[in-house]
């Protein structure tokens, strides 16, 4: 039966090709626009590089202070991390570094842009960074307040030229100060902007004294909570809710004080307000946009579906009058339609892997790597299947209402 | 003729109405489109206000050790000196952080004859503003050294809120006082209005203060003329005057030019994305409506036929059928037209009435030519029946 559909439905295609040319057209256009906004996702969301051991960590960015007329919100201060943070039961490590700030740097009249990031050496252990040369910065070196770094490929490009030699070993200067190189890893994008660094420094190793000011929390360092396993996750972010309940305000200005352990997702979407999550603007946000995108083109298909429909219904008489039933015909046409859609979809991932190719090659965000993986094309396939249904549906009830006598007539 | 045209729309309402919700939704996203686009361009068209070539920003923190108000205020101002003294350099001067195209920004109250204006960008800068960025006086005066001593008693503002608050009235003189009312500043002189958002963003009140020494601390920025052609050898020395200077500081060197591309992308990137999809979109549309208008003509032989038969022209026959289109066009248009006269009503964005009229007119105008280029087409087929063919067919 199937077969048969198919057959007919390719037949179709093949009547007006200028019909079957506007349907593809629009459903390959419409799903290449989702798909590319699904590897954006995919990317910013899923991608485990380099914090492998994500769903056993939380991750501590910010902290607010909140009065009737004042607000304070930043990261925190590593007096903050030391005495309250590192002293809850569950985690088992806790990673610290600081924000990723600029600087410049100059190698044979050229202007190196830096950006670099502070560091323990628990970060190194929590994050699993793919090491292209040398070592990741140890508990050692940090408590020595060596001055050794962690450089990223593409900075040892650019400082030390293209050639393949090794590095380690060598002097890289950095905010007028020479540290030794002794590891490169991969890239980041800046999208994963708590790990992001050309350059990772010890925390020691800081210019201006880290560990100061007593009894002020905000200060700007992120922690990462990592726990025994997945299922201690819960725990840890109710600990760490219990501890900042507890916490005495700083100011008298200030009645509350919010801060979160987050997943990686949760944090990644608070959008700067810590008082509620982002997580349903967020998922709102990206429903609305594709909601739109697909509106107007499957609005056009359902036109010229009917349109076809109306073309084809001698043959739909026909079939009436042997006595096929509504229902049946209602459902060849909406796998015919069906068809369609995923015709559209495999030229709407063609272009799709095109246009990725294009942008991950015009670089507009440096070192983001998109690709079509397997959850993208999971997306796909459902909004080849919402589009197909959607679009199908109506044309295929307007047909199945036709007369059978006026059908069989025109 | 427009009512039969109507009563034959009526008829096949049906089939009518999928389009005209069809063009109705094209309507809007050719609105948004051109209404963001339009804003952009006509920020575009305003004048920058500062000429930002050959201008660095160096970023430093305050981070010496010395507790001393007299020594802290020493060392800057010698590192301004020893800046200024460079050969490359034309001139210099403190900024507070909030510079043009960053992203930073510290804004205000202020109370003006009972009336409280917010959302004035309050700039610490020196003398020294003026001739490092090449802004403009528009009246009145900026700031010299004989100032230091009315410091917190006068100040400059930009024309945009000089416009708010006086109109095309003289500003020079005249007073106003902080958010409470309170210490009252008098207006010496009126800035033109910098693009402080880069190229396509809109102007924002200004008030720009001559800062004071305790101001060191905080401020973080200091402006750079350079002449041109100073490449990186120079900054590199810059660079490292800066560093022996303010050793435990962070410093970065950034050139204006490369943080007003940078900023600039905010405006222009999200508008590339939006012409993209509704590019496609509406060539999708066009398709669509082409379509639609061609398979009915096809089906309509029987009745263009006769009414060939009867007398009509083949030229009467395709404006007809234009004109169809068009009408259809004009319903969708006034529900459209409805929705989108909401916007300035109920201030959806900040954004300008007059755009939003331009932005209307002009999205009217297209859809109007779309529709009528896709069925310009289809009517000519019409045209081109032959009566007899069609009548024998049925």
């Amino acid at each position: 039966m199937l077969k048969n559909y198919f057959k007919i439905a390719i037949a179709v295609l093949k009547r007006r090709k200028f019909f079957t040319f506007i349907s593809l057209f629009g459903i390959s256009f419409t799903l290449t626009i989702l798909l590319v906004l699904a590897a954006f996702i995919d990317k910013a969301v899923n991608d485990t590089y380099p914090d492998r051991k994500r769903n056993r960590s939380l991750y501590a960015n910010k902290l607010e202070l909140r009065g009737k007329e004042s607000m304070n919100s930043s990261s925190l201060s590593y007096y903050f991390i030391n005495e309250y943070v590192s002293k809850l039961k569950t985690p088992v490590n806790i990673g610290i570094s600081t924000r990723y700030e600029s600087t410049n740097t100059y190698v044979n009249n050229r202007k190196v842009v830096i950006d670099y990031k502070y560091t323990n050496a628990a970060f190194w252990d929590i994050l699993e960074f793919e090491f292209i040369e040398g070592k990741a910065i140890t508990k050692q070196q940090v408590d020595n307040a060596e001055h050794v770094a962690v450089i990223t490929e593409a900075l040892k490009k650019e400082y030390f030229g293209d050639g393949n030699s090794p590095v380690i070993g060598k002097y890289i200067e950095a905010d007028n100060v020479k540290y030794r190189v002794c590891g490169v890893v991969k890239d980041l994008p800046v999208i994963s902007y708590l790990f992001y660094s050309n350059i990772y420094l010890p925390i020691t190793t800081s210019k201006t004294k880290f560990n100061t000011n007593k009894d002020w929390y905000m200060g700007n360092f992120n922690a990462i909570l990592l726990a025994k396993d997945a299922a201690d996750v819960p725990k840890m972010q109710k600990e760490y809710a219990d501890m900042i309940a507890k916490l005495t305000m700083p100011d008298k200005q200030f009645d509350r004080i919010n801060g979160h352990a987050d997943t990686y997702l949760q944090g990644y979407v608070r959008s700067g307000n810590e008082e509620r999550s982002g997580m349903l603007y967020a998922i709102l946000t990206v429903t609305l946009f594709a909601l739109f995108v697909m509106l107007l083109p499957t609005l056009n298909l359902v036109n010229i579906n009917v349109t076809r429909i109306m073309e084809r219904s001698s043959e739909i008489g026909v079939r009436k009058a042997f006595g096929a039933s509504s229902k049946t015909l209602v459902y060849q046409f909406i796998v015919e339609n069906l068809i369609l859609t995923f015709f559209g979809g495999a030229i709407g991932i063609v272009l799709t892997v095109l246009v990725l190719y294009y942008i991950n090659s015009a670089n507009f965000i440096a070192n983001l790597d998109l690709t079509v993986n397997f959850t993208v094309l999971g997306y796909a396939m459902l909004a080849c299947l919402v589009f197909g249904l959607v679009s199908g549906v109506y044309p295929a009830w307007r047909m199945s209402k036709l007369n059978i006598v006026k059908a069989l007539k025109a | 003729m427009i009512k039969h045209i109507f009563k034959m729309i009526w008829n096949k309402k049906k089939q009518n109405s999928l389009l005209i919700v069809e063009i109705l939704l094209s309507f809007m996203v050719i609105f948004g489109v051109f209404s963001y686009g339009l804003n952009a361009y006509s920020n575009y068209a305003t004048p920058m206000g500062i000429n930002y070539k050959q201008v660095w920003a160096i970023s430093y923190n305050h981070t010496l050790d010395t507790k001393s108000a007299d020594s802290v205020t020493m060392v800057y101002e010698n590192l301004l000196n020893n800046i200024k003294a460079m050969p490359q350099v034309i001139d210099a001067g403190y900024h507070s952080n909030n510079i043009p195209f960053s992203t930073n920004h510290m804004s205000g109250g202020l109370k003006y004859k009972d009336e409280v204006i917010y959302y004035i960008n309050g700039y610490d800068v020196d003398q020294n503003f003026l001739k490092v960025t090449g802004a403009t006086m528009a009246s009145g005066r900026w700031y010299n050294k004989a100032d230091a001593a009315q410091r917190g008693k006068i100040v400059v503002i930009n024309q945009f809120l000089k416009e708010k608050m006086f109109g095309k009235e003289d500003a020079i003189g005249k007073t106003f006082g902080n958010a409470e009312g309170k210490d009252p500043v008098k207006i010496i002189g009126v800035v033109n209005s910098i693009k402080q958002e880069g190229d396509y963003q809109k102007l924002s009140y200004g008030r720009y203060n001559l800062h004071d020494t305790a101001a060191y601390k905080w401020m973080g920025k200091i402006l750079v003329k350079v002449a041109p052609g100073s490449g990186a050898d120079f900054e590199g020395k810059l660079y490292k005057l800066m560093a022996n200077t303010l050793r435990k500081s962070n410093i970065e060197i950034e050139h204006l030019d490369n943080k007003l591309t940078a900023y600039n992308k905010f405006t222009v990137v999200p508008l590339i994305i939006m012409s993209i999809v509704a590019g496609f979109l509406i060539i999708n549309v066009a398709l669509g409506i082409f379509g639609v208008l061609w398979y009915n003509i096809n089906k309509r032989r029987g009745e263009i036929g006769l009414r060939r038969a009867v007398g009509a022209t083949g030229n009467g026959v395709s404006q007809q059928l234009v004109y169809e289109a068009l009408v259809l066009t004009t319903l969708s248009l006034v529900v459209g037209t409805f929705f989108a006269v909401q916007f300035p009503l109920l201030h959806v964005f900040d954004l300008p009435a007059i755009v939003y009229v331009k932005a209307m007119l002009s999205a009217i105008v297209f859809i109007y030519l779309l529709v009528l280029v896709c069925s310009l087409y289809p009517g000519k087929q019409a045209a081109a029946v032959y009566p007899a063919v069609a009548l024998h067919e049925e």
